[in-house]
Formats: C-alpha cells, sequence, structure tokens
C-alpha cells in the first residue's frame, strides 16, 4: 500500500528524518510509536503528500507522491491530531461534502455519501448542526466521518484520542478498529501511548528522525521501547 | 464574549423576507445601501424610512429583537451625536439625518443576516462573483474564504478567553502593555498554527479552487414581485 524509500526529511538545517525505509501492507493496522519530537507526523504526512522527501521516495499504491499528488490524497485520508483546525465549513453536512466536493461529484452522489456517513457514524442528528456547538467528540467524529466519505483505502490517525475523555477514546479506539477488521480498511496509527498498541498488528518505532524497529508486533521487545524512550 | 455578538443573527422564520433569493437579497443590500446615502429632503426620508418599517414588519423581526441588535452601535450614535453638539451645533439636524441614516443602512444589513442562513449567503456570493473571473479572482475562493472566517472567528473568541484566563490565573494584569502585547501575541501564533493546520487539511482533502458551485439556485415569484417594489421604491424618491 505504501512504501518508503530511504526516506530523508530536512526542516531548514534540521534533519527529521533519516533514511526511512518502511513498508504499510494492505490491510494492516500498522502503529507508528515515538517519543515527542521523533518525527512521527512528519513522517505520517508524507503517506499524504502533504511534505515531500528532501532524499529517497514515498510510494503509494506504486506511485511516487513526488509524480502524483492527487493519487496520494485520493487513496490516504488524515485525521489530524489538531482535528478542530480540520474542520473547514460551519455546518456539519456541508464540512463532510468538502472532500467530494473536491472530487468534482455530482450533487445526488454528494447527498448519498453524505446521508451514507452520517447514518454509519451514527451522527444523523448532528447533520444541520454548527460544529463550533459541538464536543469535542463529535468534532472529531464529523472530522473522520469527512475522510471516510472520501473513501480511501487508508486512513492515517495522528494521536486520535489526545483531547478525548475515556468514554470518546473508547468509542475512537473502536471505530478505528471495526474500519480495519471489518472493512480492511488500511490503518495507520500515529501515538506515544503504549497502550493503543494493543490494536495495532504491524509496529513502527522512531527515535530522533531513526526506525529503530518496523515489524510485526509479536516481534517486539520491551528493550526497543525503552531505546525509544516509551518507558523508563 | 461570544454571546455578546449578537448582530443580526439568523432567525428561522417564515417571512416574505426569509423565502426571497439569496442573490436578490445581497443586491438590495447594495441598492438600499446607496439608497440611504441619497436621500436628502425630508420627503425622501419619510418615505425611505416607512418603506423600511414595512421591510422589517415583513421579516417578521420584533420590535425587542430589533433594539437588541442595535444596542452594539448605540456608542456610535451618541459618539456622532456629541461630535455635532460639540462642535458644529448650528448643524444639529443636519446631524441627526446622518445618524438616521447610517441606523436605516445597519438595519438593511442586519435583515439580511437575519433572514440568511450562512450556507445561502455563501453559495449566493459564490454565484454573484462568478464575473470577477475576467479578473483571475476565484468565486470558489472567495467562498470558501467567507466560510472559514465564519467558523474561526468565533474560535478565535474562545481562544481569547481561554488565553485571558490563562493568563489572569497566573496574575497577569491587562492594564500593562507588556501583558496585553503577550495576549495578542499568543493568540496571534495560536490562530497562525490553526491556519497552517486548516491548510494541510484542506490539501489532503484535495481542496480545488477551479470547481463550480454545486448549489443549485433559482428565482422565484417572491423575488420578482421585490424587484418591482424597489423599482417602484426608487420611482417615487427620484
Amino acid at each position: 500500500m505504501i512504501k518508503t524509500k530511504n526516506l530523508y526529511f530536512k526542516y531548514e538545517e534540521d534533519i527529521i528524518l533519516k533514511n526511512i525505509s518502511i513498508e504499510i501492507k494492505e490491510g494492516s493496522f500498522t502503529a507508528i510509536i515515538g517519543a515527542n519530537g521523533s518525527g512521527k507526523t512528519t513522517l505520517a504526512k508524507h503517506f499524504n503528500a502533504l511534505l515531500m522527501p528532501a532524499k529517497g521516495e514515498v510510494l503509494v499504491g506504486g506511485t511516487s507522491t513526488k509524480k502524483d499528488e492527487l493519487n496520494a490524497r485520493k487513496k490516504v485520508g488524515f485525521v489530524f491530531q489538531n482535528f478542530e483546525d480540520q474542520l473547514v465549513y460551519p455546518v456539519v453536512e456541508e464540512d463532510i461534502a468538502f472532500g467530494l466536493e473536491n472530487m468534482e461529484l455530482g450533487n445526488e452522489e454528494i447527498k448519498k455519501s453524505v446521508d451514507e456517513i452520517l447514518k454509519e457514524l451514527n451522527i444523523t442528528h448532528l447533520a444541520k448542526r454548527n460544529v463550533n456547538t459541538l464536543s469535542m467528540g463529535q468534532k472529531q467524529l464529523i472530522a473522520l466521518a469527512g475522510v471516510l466519505a472520501m473513501k480511501p483505502k487508508c486512513i492515517v490517525f495522528d494521536e486520535p484520542t489526545t483531547n478525548l475523555d475515556e468514554k470518546n477514546k473508547k468509542s475512537i479506539m473502536g471505530m478505528i478498529r471495526s474500519l480495519n477488521k471489518k472493512y480492511r480498511m488500511t490503518i495507520i496509527l500515529i501515538t506515544n501511548v503504549l497502550n493503543d498498541l494493543r490494536y495495532a498488528d504491524e509496529i513502527v518505532v522512531l527515535k530522533n528522525g531513526i526506525v529503530i524497529f518496523s515489524d510485526k508486533k509479536s516481534k517486539l521487545e520491551s528493550s526497543v521501547l525503552k531505546e525509544a524512550r516509551l518507558y523508563d | 464574549m461570544i454571546k455578546r455578538l449578537t448582530f443580526g443573527q439568523y432567525r428561522c422564520k417564515d417571512s416574505f423576507l426569509h423565502s426571497l433569493d439569496a442573490r436578490i437579497k445581497i443586491i438590495y443590500v447594495v441598492v438600499l445601501g446607496i439608497l440611504s446615502f441619497g436621500i436628502k429632503s425630508k420627503f425622501e426620508i419619510v418615505v425611505f424610512s416607512l418603506f423600511m418599517a414595512c421591510i422589517v414588519l415583513l421579516s417578521k423581526m420584533s420590535f425587542k429583537e430589533l433594539i437588541k441588535n442595535l444596542r452594539p452601535f448605540y456608542f456610535v450614535f451618541i459618539f456622532l451625536l456629541l461630535m455635532y453638539l460639540i462642535f458644529s451645533r448650528d448643524q444639529i439636524i443636519l446631524g441627526l439625518r446622518y445618524i438616521w441614516r447610517f441606523l436605516l443602512l445597519i438595519i438593511i444589513s442586519m435583515l439580511l443576516t437575519y433572514t440568511t442562513t450562512i450556507q445561502e449567503l455563501i453559495a449566493a456570493i459564490e454565484k454573484l462573483s462568478k464575473p470577477l473571473k475576467v479578473f483571475k479572482i476565484k468565486p470558489r475562493n472567495m467562498a470558501v474564504m467567507i466560510s472559514v472566517a465564519v467558523r474561526f472567528i468565533p474560535l478565535m473568541f474562545i481562544r481569547f478567553e481561554r488565553t485571558r484566563e490563562a493568563m489572569a490565573s497566573r496574575l497577569a494584569d491587562f492594564r500593562k502593555i507588556r501583558h496585553i502585547k503577550l495576549l495578542v501575541l499568543n493568540l496571534l501564533e495560536k490562530m497562525l498554527r490553526s491556519a497552517s493546520n486548516l491548510s494541510d487539511a484542506m490539501h489532503s482533502r484535495l481542496y480545488n479552487e477551479d470547481i463550480e458551485s454545486r448549489k443549485f439556485m433559482k428565482l422565484k415569484s417572491c423575488d420578482y414581485w421585490s424587484v418591482a417594489i424597489i423599482a417602484i421604491l426608487i420611482l417615487i424618491i427620484y
């Protein structure tokens, strides 16, 4: 699904990502874990072509993001950490339709897709609401609905539970799991919470912009997590 | 603070004005705005004021709501009146006329937002700005810009309050310029970060500035009637 080959990324003089070569398999649930500032979000933004490698390349469905940004954005959806900033339109149903409008779908098709997603996520009652009046959990759902409506093959969740209470955390994580199990959607979970690893089957551990582990969860040893300074 | 921003907030009512096409209403705001500053004689002012009273009645806006919506402008009216009283007492009648015209102008724009939803307004602006394509101004960009403003202005006030409270809890004194500067810079930094996040989010959802609006708008018989009414008003005044 996604492959990075010797990926380097520089911001001004600082090298943020160094020689990253990983593969995200189709239908997998991959967690990218690392301490704050380890380069997790920077790496994830490459999958959606929001950032371009300084050296190396990122292939989404076999096509380089440098050659075709739109291909990457159609195939890989992105739910941002600050999901409050992700909502463009003031009304829920309009915001969900934003990506579909950009895909130049017809009115009927857009309406049908929006209604389907609202129903699927059980938020039909929020359709006409102003997004500024919603709770954090509801805003997170709207951000997810906006991405799901575009029917991507893979979704990146950047620390999706950071601003949520326990109940909303469980509900969002349950939803992410069901997207993977029920719909075989490729999930990339960016996290710094060890507990989140229980959902994943593939793990990538980052430390200071370098991948120190990338394999099946069963092969992960606690020494790797210690090295990544995820616990003492 | 956000609760005090009540100017012309949309109210869902079944009125003649609510049923008009948003594009027509925007054009009327421009036409009536120009007319309100073009009226000079007492006769013209009386006719225009009566017309405006009828429009307010047609919008089903109550007198209480009208007064409440005008509340933020009382200070401006009093200030203008005081200026005339202090500096040109002999022209006080002229001053009152100016204030009255200004009041009418505020009511005109207030009625637009009172009777039109944000979505309708944005769609209408997008449709009306199509001719601007000649100057390479893209209607979609304008519409999205307005939507983003509508979405983020309340958020800015919320963030302002949060930052102010956080600073106040650590004994900030907002009479000090240094603390005001800190508050403003902090807010600015947060808003710029939000803008950067929003830009990323829009790109990740394939933002395309060239697509046409998907909203369908068609003039109805009430819109044509309203054109006739405005035309009669113009004929009476001129």
